[in-house]
């Protein structure tokens, strides 16, 4: 008797689950219904930036034709889940319809976090998270036209590559003392300002966006900021955070976390034994992870529990990064800010060459804990996995490693 | 025959006798020594004031051959007409060659209350200088007023000994000229563990009734005041005379001044514009100077900066110029442990280190630096003194997860390679789906199948 998997939401780490669901489900246990609000399928929101730079949308989609067509797999697209019955066990959408099922797994994902500024509703400010906001920003963009960008993080960054993709003239504010503040550690945070502004992005770090200002058309023309400076804006994009999309939470019943999401434990299980969380809207004891790893491992302990095939708890987050923007290379992995105890650092700059890499050691002086790259991060992929072991080779041969 | 005379009994002076003798100097050598000891190794004399070192342990090995020194004699001017010290107690020394090797002398801050009311010094404030200035030091808490070289010295050595010590310094750090801020502030974690206590950005004011005022409102207790904040060169003697002086005693490569009978060495010497304040310096010039008055072409050359200092459990060195541009920096920063290294490579060559809390890392660079020999390995291994492994073939461990996205681990690969037959990176990714996610570890799974073939 095949039991009725309903999944909300067909972001990365929906589709993840889906995916690993009906690789390893050769029984035939579940049979599928996926409930994804975008009008499109899953697509790779890391690289959205690239549908600017001659990818289709097509291009981006993680849907294959077999998943697709898999007859287990029920797909609804441009639907939003409104209400969770927990006691019926009965999920309704925005068209009216209602969805029995015997197991549900949320994976509603994020919305971008708008500061409430002055002016943020005005025409020409925009958010930075779907196909959909680039084809708006596409629309909006003017050649050699000044856009501004609204935090100074990864996805920051990335919205700022977007805008040069779109031939404007990028700047970033930023509200930390330098750019991506959560990954990397000043002096490499000044570096990558020097790096991306050699490519023609000004950042505007320390500062804070007080009001975005209209011109006479009642467009955005300019943004003013907390010291006093004002800088000329045709587009705002904001990217200052998001917020997990736990909506659904107060009718279900549902608690929680602190800082939103929907409050689950180790195992991705909210209190209701037939409900789970995964990827950005899951606060994994009360802890979100804004990154698409730590999903994709939530939704394989998941679909490995929904199987039978174990109850591995969540194994924690990898919340490794690895960027690269305008010829400019950031990696940031393991425990980049030294935060384990006894910790030390080991930082290798070259000024000249306009790169830095900072190592991270552990009390043993011998075991990798973590460490940033900016300017050339060739050797993320060799240092990277290498985070709790001990260094096998001098750091410089790891530095240098070129595959 | 030559009539050779040198006015001062320091390090310089005592060197530089030694080494007129060794190159068989064949004139009379007369030394006019102002204090009324034999020359001692001023660089011991923190140890004498700690009470760790006797006076006596300190003395420098009797002046070799016949040159006649003669202690306690000041001199007061220079006829250079007629080639005649004058002294204080009246006499007149004639010399053929006049070698000036008056040293420094300490500073004294614009604080008020150092000296007492009628002129004469305050029993309880020295200076730190001469060997007098080091013996039978009074009871107490010590305040070291001043935090470079010979302050943080002082304070390390006195609260090593056991005494109440405290650092006052008029600059965000310590030793701000040889130190990047950073590792002026290991230096500060260095010594506050040692229980010194630390007091920066702080000007002194005024000395009264045993409390030693700060110009921000700060008062300490101060048993003892030892003022330590520079020396001056000591050009009395030269100006009087007519030399050549700028900050001190201007001399050419050959230490000559401006008279051609007359040569500076040591702290009151100024080449290039530089009063180098180091024994070290003040060495190398006095064997330069040796060489030249027995008839050698030599010259000097301004040595390499370094300074090195060991005291109480401090261990800082400050290994080259300040001015070197930042190039290929090597940085290890390790606040828990206390230990901190900046390195400033260029062409594989150290240009600029500065270490705390790391003595053989110290002394390595030091070597390197002094040799300008290329770093024989990593730097990692050279700062921590362990072997370190250089070797460029090293193995990745096997429960090293290569593909994030999929978690696929180093063995898995291994295990699709033997068992399943999958032999080369599209085979892998069917097997594991490694490298079928975000694609970025394409470049080591196709290593590895390199290194398994």
């Amino acid at each position: 008797m095949t039991a009725v998997l309903v999944v909300v939401g067909h972001g990365m780490v929906g589709h993840r689950l889906v995916q690993e669901l009906r690789s390893r489900d050769t029984a035939g246990r579940w049979r599928v219904v996926v409930l994804g609000e975008e009008n499109r399928p899953a697509y790779d929101r890391t690289a959205l930036s690239s549908y600017l730079d001659g990818k289709s949308a097509h291009d981006l989609t993680l849907l294959g034709h077999d998943l697709l067509h898999d007859s287990l797999v029920e797909w609804r697209f441009g639907v939003r889940v409104t209400h969770v019955d927990r006691v019926a066990c009965l999920v309704t959408t925005s068209d009216g319809a209602s969805v029995r099922y015997d197991a549900l797994v949320l994976a509603t994902g994020s919305r971008p976090f708008v500061p409430p500024i002055p002016g943020r509703d005005l025409p020409g400010c925009f958010v930075y998270r779907t196909l959909d906001d680039l084809d708006l920003l596409r629309a909006a963009a003017a050649p050699d036209r000044p856009g501004v960008v609204i935090g100074g993080g990864l996805l920051g960054l990335e919205a700022a590559n977007a805008l040069r993709l779109l031939g404007m003239r990028p700047r970033v504010v930023e509200m930390a003392p330098h750019l991506m503040p959560a990954q990397i550690d000043p002096d490499a945070g000044r570096l990558l300002g020097d790096l991306v502004g050699r490519v023609g992005i000004t950042a505007h770090c320390g500062v804070a966006t007080q009001r975005v200002e209209a011109g006479a058309d009642g467009r955005v023309r300019a943004v003013k900021l907390s010291d006093g400076s004002t800088i000329e804006a045709d587009v705002v994009v904001f990217s200052a955070g998001v917020r997990a999309r736990d909506d659904l939470a107060d009718g279900a019943g549902l608690p929680r976390g602190e800082r939103g999401g929907f409050l689950v434990d180790d195992r991705c299980r909210t209190p209701d034994p037939h409900i789970w969380a995964v990827g950005e809207c899951a606060a994994v004891n009360g802890r979100v992870y804004g990154l698409v790893v730590p999903g994709y491992r939530m939704a394989d302990a998941v679909a490995a529990v929904l199987l039978g095939q174990g109850d591995a708890a969540f194994p924690g987050a990898d919340m490794s990064t690895k960027l690269k923007l305008f010829g400019v290379d950031v990696a940031s992995f393991g425990d980049a800010h030294g935060r384990t105890e006894g910790a030390w650092d080991l930082v290798y700059a070259d000024e000249d060459a306009g790169t830095y890499a900072r190592l991270v050691l552990a009390a043993d002086d011998a075991t990798l804990l973590g460490g940033v790259l900016v300017g050339d991060a060739a050797a993320y992929p060799v240092l990277r996995p290498l985070i709790g072991h001990r260094l096998p080779a001098a750091p410089e041969y790891l530095l240098r490693a070129r595959s | 025959m030559t009539r050779l005379l040198i006015v001062g009994n320091g390090p310089a002076a005592h060197r530089f006798v030694g080494q007129a003798h060794r190159r068989g100097y064949r004139g009379t050598i007369t030394v006019l020594g102002a204090e009324p000891v034999a020359a001692y190794n001023r660089v011991l004399l923190p140890s004498v004031l700690a009470g760790v070192l006797p006076p006596a342990a300190v003395a420098l090995p009797g002046p070799p051959g016949t040159a006649d020194v003669r202690l306690g004699v000041t001199a007061v001017a220079v006829d250079r007409r007629r080639r005649l010290v004058l002294t204080g107690d009246g006499h007149g020394y004639p010399y053929d060659h006049l070698v000036l090797a008056t040293g420094a002398r300490a500073r004294v801050p614009a604080v008020a209350g150092l000296r007492r009311v009628d002129g004469r010094p305050h029993p309880r404030v020295r200076v730190v200088r001469a060997l007098d200035d080091c013996t039978n030091l009074p009871a107490g808490r010590v305040v070291v007023l001043g935090a470079g070289v010979l302050g943080v010295e002082v304070a390390a050595a006195l609260r090593a000994a056991g005494r109440a010590v405290s650092l006052v310094h008029c600059h965000p750090a310590p030793m701000n000229r040889q130190l990047d801020p950073a590792a002026g502030g290991m230096l500060v974690r260095h010594l506050e563990s040692a229980r010194v206590e630390v007091l920066l950005d702080g000007r002194a004011v005024e000395y009264r009734r045993g409390v030693l005022r700060l110009a921000d409102g700060r008062r300490l207790p101060a048993d003892v005041l030892l003022l330590c904040v520079g020396a001056e060169p000591d050009t009395r003697l030269a100006r009087r005379a007519g030399l050549e002086v700028r900050h001190g005693v201007v001399v050419d490569a050959r230490l000559r001044t401006s008279d051609p009978r007359i040569s500076a060495i040591g702290d009151c010497a100024e080449l290039d514009g530089v009063v180098a304040g180091r024994v070290t310096v003040a060495w190398e010039q006095a064997d330069t100077l040796a060489a030249v008055l027995t008839g050698e072409p030599a010259r000097h050359r301004p040595s390499r900066p370094l300074t090195r200092l060991c005291a109480g459990g401090v261990d800082v060195a400050a290994i080259g110029p300040t001015d070197v541009p930042d190039g290929q920096t090597v940085l290890l920063s390790d606040p828990v442990r206390g230990r901190y290294a900046r390195v400033t490579l260029r062409h594989e060559r150290v240009a600029r280190a500065v270490v705390v809390g790391l003595p053989h890392a110290a002394a390595a660079l030091t070597q390197l630096y002094d040799r300008d020999t290329p770093l024989p390995g990593g730097m990692l291994g050279l700062l921590l003194g362990a072997a370190g492994c250089d070797d460029p073939d090293y193995e990745m461990p096997a429960e090293a997860v290569i593909c994030m996205c999929n978690n696929v681990t180093k063995q898995a690969l291994h295990d699709a390679w033997h068992e399943w037959g999958a032999r080369d990176v599209g085979a892998l990714a069917t097997a594991t789906r490694a490298t079928t996610g975000c694609g970025r570890c394409v470049d080591v799974v196709r290593r590895i199948c390199e290194a398994l073939r």
